[in-house]
């Protein structure tokens, strides 16, 4: 009993040292892969029990971007993203503004209909994706592939959207019509302005996840549509580890690039409300 | 060219069961500062919908400045308003925001300039121009929102409630400002509130609703003085009623009976003996006498019932008669306390009398 209090005492007194060893567990848990994915492709010879590569080597790269044709399938990505993003993001201004600001019947079921591209698996519903673009000729095509992004990242930008429109004040809109602005320029001067930061979190959102997306762009790809995620997957199946972590850490740089113009952008609310005695 | 700058004719709003405005008609004059007063629910917020036209009525028809605007949208009905949340446009500057609505009408740059700046300087806010409004307090912030409904000198200013987000001490300043703005444009104002000091030191008149309908419309000494129904007069702070009935009418005056006791009040056009009325005198109004002053016209022995310190002036509660109450208001100076038999006087001129039904 007495050596049980002790222990917890113990614990207690050593409670900073438990929870940065608990910290630092974690951080290698969510950062150890990745360090074994950049060494990797840093590394040569790296075979057996040894911890470090004996040599380094910038090889893996270059044959990544010979063999791989890394810059032709970073094009493809970046062109299918930013369909993907446009499609959704236009779908997301009038869904979100429905859902946001209009009374309907029926809203919830709507709402519900819209997120089940989300929620069931994405096998499933890649399947029946790929069976309709294939009868549709969709296949292995820019737009194709983008489409079936659209099925997940749209529902990102609907909710995204539909929460900022839902913050917008009405009686600023109101005012705006006092004022004299008819609907158009009401939405330039106005909505626009105000909704921006959400279009801008709604778009890096459903970029991202299209620039991420495997499942849905395996079953619709073709060789002129090959996405970075499919491109390191094929490459795992040949077999070239060293090329395939290459391709991994290209792939992660642009996901870098957009986190860091999240933490710098970040705090919307400064844009919008922050407003002293309302 | 008529007097009139607003009409509602015969406006009716219904929300299921609920009716917002009941048959409504209501003349607002050119120039006038109008006030519509009441509690929450009563109606006067929808009023001022249909008149911007963010609410259609579902009957009756609205004209400013002799045209019918039922129909026409709220963006060429070329009002301003004032919101009770200010309303201004969030992302823009105070200059831009002053100036959006001449923006909207494509005034050039540095015409829209001058007239932002004249307007800012009407409310008394130069040097603030690049602010955003978030940097303001909220006196500052509503200054902008009446700049911007005034800046493009609209016939008719709209005011919702603008006082109630800002202090005590923040509203009784503007509320001289808002009037002082007002009479020195010319312009005609609605104003909406439920506060009847507002209403009675800013109006020309006031409506006052009640539950959809207009219970009188008047001056504020019209109101104040000569409230022509229970709720108008509980509504504006009348707190004192007598239940009467008329026993004879002398030329200018004439005898109620109330309880076992005679009272003289101004006659009542248009009554006779046996009409029943409702008597209503203000607590500051009542007189209290010296136990050794003579009993004379509408005097009565009364007992302190209850006695509270206000400060500069004390509140009691008093009866007298048979089961009858008032609550008077009295002399700091001479305080009497609970259960001292004290003589009131209810000044002839001062009891004001209804019918009652």
């Amino acid at each position: 009993m007495r050596l049980a209090r002790a222990y917890i005492r113990g614990l207690w007194d050593g409670r900073m040292i438990l929870g940065y060893t608990l910290l630092l567990s974690l951080t290698l848990f969510i950062v150890a892969p990745f360090l074994m994915i950049a060494l990797r492709s840093v590394g040569k010879g790296w075979f057996g029990r040894l911890w470090l590569p004996p040599q380094l080597t910038l090889d893996w790269y270059r044959w990544a971007v010979e063999v791989g044709n890394i810059p032709e399938v970073m094009k493809n990505t970046l062109i299918i993203g930013i369909i993907a993003t446009a499609i959704s993001t236009v779908i997301g201004i009038f869904a979100g503004w429905a859902f946001g600001r209009r009374q309907m019947p029926g809203k919830e079921v709507a709402m519900a209909i819209v997120l089940l591209p989300r929620m069931i698996p994405p096998i499933t519903y890649a399947l029946g994706v790929a069976k309709i673009f294939y009868t549709l000729e969709l296949v292995d095509t820019y737009l194709g592939v983008a489409l079936a992004h659209v099925s997940v990242c749209a529902p990102y930008a609907i909710l995204v959207l539909s929460a900022t429109f839902e913050g917008l004040d009405e009686r600023v809109l109101e005012a705006a019509d006092v004022c004299g602005a008819n609907t158009v320029k009401r939405f330039f001067y106005v909505v626009l302005p105000l909704i921006m930061p959400g279009i801008l979190a709604s778009m890096i959102f459903t970029f991202t996840h299209s620039y991420n997306e495997f499942t849905l762009t395996l079953l619709t790809y073709g060789p002129h549509t090959v996405t970075l995620p499919v491109r390191t997957y094929l490459a795992v199946g040949d077999g070239y580890w060293e090329i395939t972590s290459a391709m991994a850490v290209i792939m992660v740089v642009p996901s870098l690039v957009i986190l860091a113009m999240i933490q710098r952008r970040a705090e919307p609310e400064k844009l919008v409300g922050g407003f002293k005695g309302v | 060219m008529t007097d009139a700058m607003i009409e509602f004719r015969d406006v009716s709003k219904r929300y299921g069961s609920l009716v917002a405005n009941d048959h409504l008609s209501l003349t607002i004059r050119r120039g006038e500062l109008m006030t519509l007063l009441g509690p929450s629910g009563c109606g006067k917020t929808t009023a001022l919908r249909c008149l911007t036209g963010y609410i259609r009525p579902d009957e009756g028809r609205i004209f400013i400045d002799g045209k019918d605007v039922t129909d026409v949208p709220t963006h060429q009905r070329e009002l301003g308003m004032v919101f009770q949340n200010f309303a201004l446009f969030p992302h823009l500057t105070v200059r831009d925001n002053v100036g959006f609505p001449l923006m909207i009408r494509n005034l050039p740059k540095d015409q829209r300039t001058k007239m932002a700046a004249d307007a800012l300087r009407l409310v008394r806010l130069e040097g603030f121009e690049s602010h955003y409004p978030r940097q303001l307090s909220g006196g500052q912030q509503q200054r902008v929102g009446l700049a911007r409904a005034l800046v493009y000198r609209p016939k008719v200013l709209l005011l919702d409630e603008p006082l109630s987000n800002l202090d005590a001490k923040l509203r009784e300043e503007m509320r001289f400002e808002i009037k002082e703005l007002v009479t020195r444009l010319g312009i005609t104002a609605v104003y909406v509130t439920h506060d009847q000091a507002e209403a009675l030191a800013l109006s020309d008149r006031v409506a006052i609703m009640h539950r959809g309908r207009l219970e009188q419309v008047g001056t504020p000494e019209e109101i104040y003085e000569q409230p022509q129904s229970r709720f108008v007069a509980e509504f504006i702070g009348l707190s004192n009623f007598l239940e009467g009935r008329i026993e004879a009418v002398d030329g200018a005056s004439m005898r109620v009976t109330v309880g076992d006791l005679r009272l003289t009040a101004p006659a009542l056009p248009h009554t006779g003996p046996g009409q029943r009325v409702l008597l209503f005198v203000r607590p500051n109004e009542i007189e209290l006498l010296g136990p050794d002053e003579p009993a004379g016209e509408n005097v009565f022995e009364a007992q302190v019932e209850k006695a509270t310190y206000l400060g500069d002036s004390m509140d009691y509660r008093l009866t007298f008669g048979q089961g009858l109450a008032l609550r008077v208001q009295g002399d700091a100076q001479r305080r009497l306390s609970p259960g001292a038999p004290v003589r009131l006087r209810l000044p002839r001129i001062r009891c004001w009398a209804i019918t009652a039904g």
